[in-house]
């Protein structure tokens, strides 16, 4: 992946990209599968940072949708009525927003592999939320909530907190040694010091 | 289906777009720049161990306000420089005998002169300079200067500098959206030679002229590692390589450090974040190679900045 991509894709994490950037981004991320895992990582490094739950990391949903949609509009057959060609916007609106609740659905279920404790909550709303019915009535692919039993990195509660004490506790061991060398390269004399939670001698 | 012949026929020209706009932008960075903001900006960076001072300084990181006093002398071709904190911990830190011809690699990137006269834009490739009115600041008559960063890696500031001296008199960094993340700022100044105060302090730390191959903290580890990615402009301070856990970089403006450790067990991956002001601490636990490490950047850089250097970290071959 070029150097001008990556930036791009920063740029459209920052919400900062321009209109070209994503224009390239897009049309880019159909075949250019090492740009759409940075893309997938980017927003999982950036889920976990928020401190969302992290789900489906190594399933990429973006041709089961497409299949779904296609199959959604080739479910009309050839006969296509007045009522049909009105009614199909709203169908294959009801066919994506399908898939995205049984994503999600997927997702938790995945997320109960690894962790059968700790998203139960959550569960049992997404659960009571299931558009199954709607989905095969349209007559779409139908869409397994689970995709194995592949293993997936989700961070517990628990190791996001770990992870930032782990944050909090290099920031106190590190902070000193990085202002000796801020100090000499930045304009602002002794000033890096002030940062250093406690200053040794 | 028309649609995809469409675009693979534009593609060559979409590929040579950007190729195009980055040329243009190029050669505007330099011809762009506000020759007078370079050049108190140039000032600034000359001028940096060349006056004797003391003063009182604040820096105020969100509701954290801290009040130090500075002295820096200049005598016989060695600078001494001392802060000692009057709130907080009141500790005092202690730099003497630096030799003026020593200059770091942060504060040659501040003298963008030499890089203009041999053609280089320096420093105005990664930040647009602008003048921005004067204001008075401890007593003494300031010029603002705005620095826009030109892309996301780095914050931007706003900045006083004494109209005489060239000194910074105060610097604002601010990240995303505007937001003020640190403020520094003298409250009062004299260039004066003066005795060095006699404020309370309890802890006295003598800071070394870092040398690369003993850090203080840092412990070394088992093979070579590198960073494979930084953002545009920036320049390791030291000649830290190899097997030492830490390495710097800097752009002349912003500094950030990366710290390595090993582990010896597998530890669960994951990363976490702690902000302070205009200084990031990240923290990442993952496997290079088989081999679970633990990477730390710390700094006045975005998270992301700091992901992305964490993210390219490798053993060298």
């Amino acid at each position: 992946m070029s150097e001008n991509l990556r930036e791009s894709l920063s740029a459209l994490m920052d919400d900062e990209a321009n209109e070209l950037e994503v224009q390239r981004l897009l049309a880019r991320g159909g075949e250019d599968e090492p740009l759409r895992q940075t893309w997938v990582r980017y927003n999982l490094a950036r889920d976990a940072l928020k401190g969302s739950t992290i789900g489906l990391p190594q399933v990429d949903i973006s041709h089961h949708v497409r299949t779904a949609i296609e199959a959604g509009e080739h479910a009309g057959g050839a006969r296509v009525g007045l009522r049909e060609r009105l009614l199909r916007p709203v169908a294959s609106f009801a066919v994506a927003a399908s898939v995205a609740a049984t994503v999600i659905i997927g997702g938790q279920q995945l997320a109960q592999v690894d962790n059968p404790a700790g998203f139960a909550g959550d569960n049992a709303l997404a659960t009571s939320a299931s558009p199954v019915g709607m989905l095969n009535s349209l007559g779409a692919t139908p869409i397994q909530a689970s995709f194995g039993t592949q293993s997936v990195p989700v961070l517990l509660p628990a190791t996001r907190t770990a992870y930032q004490e782990l944050a909090r506790q290099r920031m106190g061991r590190y902070m000193q040694e990085h202002a000796q060398h801020a100090a000499l390269n930045s304009p602002q004399g002794l000033i890096p010091f002030a940062r250093v939670p406690e200053i040794r001698e | 289906m028309r649609f995809t012949i469409s675009l693979q026929r534009l593609w060559p020209i979409l590929l040579l777009l950007p190729w195009c706009f980055a040329s243009a932008a190029h050669a505007a960075n330099c011809e762009g720049a506000d020759p007078e903001a370079l050049a108190w900006l140039d000032k600034m960076g000359a001028g940096i161990h060349q006056h004797s001072y003391h003063g009182v300084v604040t820096l105020q990181r969100r509701e954290n306000m801290h009040v130090m006093q500075v002295s820096h002398l200049v005598n016989q071709g060695v600078s001494s420089e001392r802060m000692t904190q009057l709130t907080g911990q009141g500790a005092r830190v202690d730099r003497s005998a630096h030799p003026l011809e020593c200059v770091h690699p942060g504060h040659r990137l501040l003298q963008v002169g030499k890089d203009l006269q041999a053609g280089n834009c320096g420093i105005a490739s990664q930040y647009r300079f602008v003048v921005n009115g004067k204001e008075r600041v401890a007593g003494r008559a300031a010029v603002r200067l705005q620095i826009v960063p030109r892309d996301m890696y780095r914050y931007g500031y706003r900045i006083a500098l004494d109209r005489e001296t060239g000194l910074l008199l105060k610097a604002e960094t601010y990240g995303h959206g505007d937001k003020v993340l640190e403020k520094f700022q003298y409250a009062n100044l004299s260039y004066e030679d003066a005795p060095r105060g006699s404020a309370e302090v309890e802890t006295v730390h003598q800071a070394e002229h870092p040398h690369p191959d003993h850090s203080a903290i840092t412990a070394p580890v088992s093979k070579p590692w590198a960073v494979n990615w930084l953002p545009r402009g920036f320049a390791a301070t030291d000649a830290s390589a190899g097997v030492s856990g830490r390495r710097s970089y800097t752009d002349g403006l912003a500094v950030f450090s990366v710290f390595l450790e090993e582990f010896e067990h597998e530890i669960r991956p994951g990363e976490g974040v702690v902000r302070e002001g205009a200084t990031t601490a990240y923290t990442r636990g993952m496997s290079v190679e088989g081999e679970p490490v633990l990477i730390t950047v710390i700094g006045e850089v975005p998270v992301n900045t700091a992901r992305m250097v964490a993210d390219s970290i490798d053993w060298m071959p």
